[in-house]
């Protein structure tokens, strides 16, 4: 398919992602708790991106391989040793930021 | 855009009614946040009935990788927008996270500030797609804001007067 609006019905479907490095779509798959194959494209990508994507892989919550090595990951991986990705704390950034304002 | 206007949004989300009215400034160039900002702040509006918000618009301050000279000048064309702008809105507080749009409305800030006429605290918040290094706005605005926040421990190293309170989207 070309530009969907949202891929959060596929998403909920999949037993597995594959995806680019991009952070939009590392964080909405793992946010949904999917095991995710991470494909980085050094050549297509600046540097920038595939820090978020080396992160999460040092991490452990996603598998990373490039394109000539994507079979060969299919085949040998092993999805039980992702770690699950807690989600982020909005929370404490409202209490610093009620601090900072001085509600409290 | 994108992904700054997600982020923000999450950021907003445990926020007390207090904080309103809630001024969103985005890029004339953008087509999709106002329909987002629109859909969270009427879901906002379920548990506050009061909130109010409003939405304006300035010209998009710099294309992705456009040159620092040509930036500069974007950006100062972007500040005759943005600057009577803040000027009207004179916010007590400015929250920011990266896209280029931040820093022409953080520099009218900066300006009202020193011209006497609104202080405002500015607080940036840079991606949680920002591990090892600061995006061009987090750089310029590291010097320039109240407090600024990130969210990966080698950033805090690296930045030692930020605020690190981990993942907060």
């Amino acid at each position: 398919f070309r530009f969907k609006d949202s891929l959060a019905e596929d998403l909920r479907r999949a037993d597995l992602v594959i995806s680019h490095a991009g952070a939009g779509s590392c964080l909405e798959t793992l946010e949904k708790g999917k095991p995710l194959v991470v494909v980085i494209n050094e050549k297509l990508m600046n540097n920038h991106q595939l820090e978020l994507a080396k992160q999460l892989h040092r991490d452990g919550h996603v598998l990373c391989c490039n394109c000539s090595t994507l079979v060969e990951t299919l085949q040998s991986m092993d999805l039980s040793t992702l770690k699950p990705f807690p989600p982020g704390q909005p929370e404490k950034f409202a209490l610093f930021l009620d601090k900072v304002v001085g509600f409290q | 855009t994108g992904g700054h206007t997600t982020e923000i949004l999450r950021l907003l989300s445990c926020l007390s009614e207090s904080y309103s009215p809630i001024h969103y400034i985005f890029a004339d160039s953008d087509k999709m946040s106002e329909a987002k900002i629109r859909a969270f702040e009427q879901k906002r509006a379920e548990t506050f009935s009061n909130s109010k918000f409003t939405l304006d618009r300035i010209p998009r301050s710099r294309e992705v990788r456009q040159s620092w000279t040509s930036s500069v000048v974007t950006t100062l064309y972007s500040m005759l927008y943005s600057l009577p702008l803040t000027y009207k809105l004179k916010p007590d507080l400015i929250l920011c996270n990266g896209p280029g749009t931040c820093v022409p409305v953080c520099v009218s800030a900066l300006l009202l500030g020193l011209l006497g006429i609104k202080r405002a605290i500015i607080v940036y918040v840079e991606s949680i797609c920002r591990v090892e290094t600061l995006s061009l706005s987090g750089k310029i605005l590291y010097y320039f804001s109240d407090y600024f926040i990130v969210q990966w421990p080698e950033l805090k190293e690296k930045y030692p007067k930020s605020v690190y309170l981990g993942r907060i989207v």
